[in-house]
């Protein structure tokens, strides 16, 4: 049993690692597509010359990212109902990827013997705001007509799995490492540096069903939003705004579209030849 | 009374309607316009011979399958275009942003609220911004995965995809204007408006299924004859010639419109239905540019004289072939910019989605003309005279020019320091609400289409209008709807005269120049002739 999950782990870490590049990969290598953004505002196009000013700068962008990341802000503004369970159950995810970093560079690198609850009450609250925003989305998910509308039952689990996580987290701290900070960055520590097979084969039950959990998280994590939404803003494809200039490497990209053939079948294009000739051809429509 | 629809259920076969839209489920207007829905069944003819099984509309004028062999054809071709919408080397122009919004809805149904059509239809499921999107996805997860029926099985999503379900997917996106504020709203960045035009384009480039409107006698007719319109070169002179008179007989004097100058500094590109419907738009551009001594010409070349390009609704490669005809006109001339005038999509076709079509000579710099005629009122360029103006007065946001473009501004401030009486619509700017006639719902006027139009797609916008207009005035105080667009003045014009809230409450509509020219304290009589057309 320990092996097992001493596998699922780490072959969950591999494979969150492989998919995740795999689709990074997939989305990278996708060609550059017709700009279709939307404005959240006023544009470039209403300068006269616009051509020749500069687009946004990548740091005005990125703020936008991170405070949209972070806060939610689009649910904030167009769905308030919903928002006030996501923002809690985000915000504590995020409080925990803190935390876990806290803990797993504490456990290696730094003398932990005197380390303070503050660190144990952070890891709590964060858990508690996950739990009570993931309960809150799962009822609202269940009981609201609207958020039930083309949901997948599947998702439903991942809710449920999600949340036997936290709980799992919480009670192995609590019970397993009797909320001593110093024990939990010890065998923190001896699981990240290998100290003790022994153990890692043959684990406790609280930490090994957390463990057992997170795998699969793991395991459905590069299928998740959380990496979608990174993509949201690696293709620009909402506000992109950039405009191809002549000589510019976008203007290459389009040259070389152009020239791949076109594969439609309807009458008024001519399968098989590049783009650049279909367009030309008008004369016998 | 037909109950809760599923998306399992567009695969039913026979010839009744999903949904029935019935009177009481449309939203209230304001008193006395408080007319139900009402919508005219197609024709015993039409019915027998037409697919009208979404909600007994035909946009399409799909003909009915007459043999099995038939029905196969149409199911084998969507699947092959269905393939074909999501292989990058067939699809590179949207592969990303489709597979994004395929592969990233949370279903928080927050797009439904943002949806004019889902909230004037009474919230039909069928028009809920998500359906067409959850029904593509079950297609494509059941019949283009691999162990699809299985695992669509075990998801609760299977979908039967025969006759019935393609067609009334085909049906189903016309039945968004594609204004995206569902996609403006949606806090995940999933475009189902996209969506819907993904799927338009499957069934013209696959299939070479399209509504007439856009496809015979819009792109095609376009780059035939020179226009959407049907409008040959020399029909656009006789046409420049007639408004020419009519300056004249405005401001006393000719003014040339220059036509096909080689090296003038701009081209500019009207929206071919202003010469026939609403010339003094074009006149009043002329007058301006005039006052202004601008260096421009327009263009007889075919293509030339008309900034329209349906491509942007339904068809890349149509997309593509008009957007470089603009600028291989523009060329040809050896100008040093194109100004698009007043028609939205034109905005968003040749200033943002050509801009990954043209490449070298053919990249020519491409400008909305509205920040000109800003820069023109707002700079003090031409001398204007706002109690010329002194009506109530609203701007209709055309969604391409203001969500889609990014012009947000320049026509508001212009309106401020214009018309003493402007008033802001509610929502507007970058939330405003579709006219009902986008993505060529305005030229779509095919059997009961134009009733679903007036009923369903234009209904938001119309109550947006009287509500502006509520308690202004008297019903003797004339009132102006400033919609610089043509579509979105088509189908204005369509609302006003089918609800007869033209007479009722005085309301006119026209464009943003005129304004600006009625303004002119140079024009020895008022530019607006209060005549409706």
């Amino acid at each position: 049993m320990g092996g097992m999950v001493l596998v699922l782990f780490y072959g969950s870490i591999l494979f969150f690692l492989i998919a995740s590049g795999v689709r990074i990969a997939k989305y990278v290598s996708a060609p550059l597509h017709l700009r279709w953004e939307l404005y959240r505002g006023s544009s470039v196009y209403e300068l006269i010359d616009w051509s020749q000013k500069s687009p946004r700068h990548l740091g005005e962008r990125l703020c936008g990212v991170i405070l949209d990341v972070l806060l939610l802000r689009e649910f904030y503004h167009r769905n308030r109902g919903f928002w006030y369970f996501l923002f809690l159950f985000h915000l504590g995810l995020y409080l925990l990827f803190v935390w876990h970093l806290w803990l797993f560079f504490t456990a290696v690198a730094l003398p932990f013997d005197a380390t303070g609850d503050g660190w144990l009450a952070f890891g709590h609250i964060a858990t508690a705001l996950s739990l009570i925003g993931g309960s809150g989305i799962l009822v609202k998910r269940i009981v609201d007509p609207e958020l039930k509308v083309y949901y997948p039952r599947i998702q439903y689990l991942k809710w449920f799995l999600i949340l036997l996580i936290l709980a799992g987290g919480f009670l192995a701290v609590v019970f397993h490492f009797d909320s001593d900070l110093p024990q939990l960055l010890r065998y923190v520590n001896t699981q990240l540096t290998f100290q003790d097979l022994e153990h890692k084969l043959h684990p406790a039950l609280g930490p090994a069903s957390h463990v057992f959990f997170v795998s699969f998280w793991l395991l459905y994590l590069p299928f998740s939003h959380v990496l979608r939404i990174f993509f949201r803003y690696y293709q620009h494809f909402r506000w992109d705004d950039v405009p191809n200039r002549r000589g510019s490497a976008i203007e290459q990209k389009v040259k070389e579209h152009l020239n791949r053939p076109v594969g439609w079948s309807a009458p008024h294009i001519k399968s098989g030849k590049s783009w650049w000739e279909v367009i030309g051809e008008t004369e016998d429509l | 009374m037909m109950g809760k629809i599923k998306v399992e259920d567009v695969s039913r076969k026979g010839d009744e309607p999903l949904v029935d839209i019935s009177s009481e489920d449309g939203m209230t207007l304001p008193c006395p316009l408080g007319q139900p829905l009402s919508i005219k069944p197609l024709t015993d003819e039409q019915a027998t011979r037409l697919e009208h099984s979404l909600d007994g509309i035909s946009a399409l004028g799909i003909p009915k399958p007459k043999s099995k062999a038939e029905e196969d054809e149409l199911v084998q071709g969507f699947l092959s275009g269905l393939r074909k919408l999501l292989s990058q080397n067939d699809n590179w122009t949207f592969w990303q942003p489709l597979v994004y919004s395929l592969e990233s809805c949370v279903r928080c149904q927050t797009c439904s609220d943002a949806c004019p059509i889902y909230l004037s239809s009474g919230k039909q499921e069928i028009y809920r911004p998500t359906y067409r999107g959850e029904l593509l996805r079950r297609i494509i997860n059941t019949y283009l995965k691999r162990g699809g029926r299985f695992s669509s099985k075990l998801r609760g999503q299977e979908i039967d995809l025969n006759w019935s379900t393609v067609a009334r997917l085909a049906e189903s996106s016309y039945r968004c204007t594609l204004c995206r504020r569902c996609a403006q709203w949606c806090p995940m960045g999933v475009d189902n408006a996209l969506i819907s035009r993904e799927i338009r384009k499957l069934f013209s480039q696959e299939l070479g299924i399209a509504p007439k409107e856009l496809h015979d006698f819009g792109t095609i007719q376009h780059l035939r004859k020179g226009s959407s319109t049907g409008m040959t070169p020399l029909a656009f002179r006789d046409n420049v010639e007639f408004m020419e008179e009519e300056i004249e007989e405005v401001i006393g004097r000719r003014i040339e419109i220059p036509i096909d100058k080689e090296g003038a500094d701009t081209l500019l590109l009207h929206n071919a239905g202003e010469f026939l419907s609403w010339p003094e738009n074009i006149e009043a551009f002329a007058i301006i540019f005039d006052a202004l001594g601008i260096d421009w010409t327009l263009s007889s070349d075919l293509g030339g004289y008309d900034s329209v390009n349906y491509g942007v609704w339904y068809d890349d490669v149509q997309l593509a072939r008009i957007a470089v005809r603009h600028a291989e006109v523009a060329k040809h001339l050896k100008v040093q910019k194109i100004f698009v005038g007043e028609c939205g999509h034109a905005h968003k076709a040749l200033l943002v989605l050509a801009d990954r079509l043209l490449t070298g000579d053919l990249n020519i710099p491409r400008e909305s003309a509205i920040p000109l005629l800003e820069d023109a009122v707002c700079n003090g360029k031409i001398k204007v005279d706002p109690s010329r103006n002194d009506f109530p007065v609203t701007l209709h946001d055309p969604c391409n020019l203001v969500r889609l473009t990014g012009i947000v501004e320049p026509q508001r401030r212009i309106l401020r320091k214009i018309c003493p009486q402007f008033r802001e619509m509610e929502p507007h700017g970058v939330d405003n609400y579709c006219c009902g006639g986008g993505s060529g719902f305005a030229i779509m006027s095919s059997r009961n289409f134009p009733d679903w139009k007036m009923n369903i797609a234009g209904r938001m916008k119309l109550a947006q209008i009287l509500e502006t207009f509520q308690g202004v005035g008297d019903p003797e105080t004339r009132k102006y709807v400033c919609a610089p667009c043509s579509n979105c003045k088509g189908q204005i014009r369509d609302l006003l005269s089918y609800y007869g809230a033209s007479e009722k409450y005085n309301v006119f509509y026209g464009g943003l120049a005129e304004l600006i020219a009625n303004a002119m304290v140079d024009l020895k009589r008022p530019f607006i002739e209060w005549e409706w057309h």
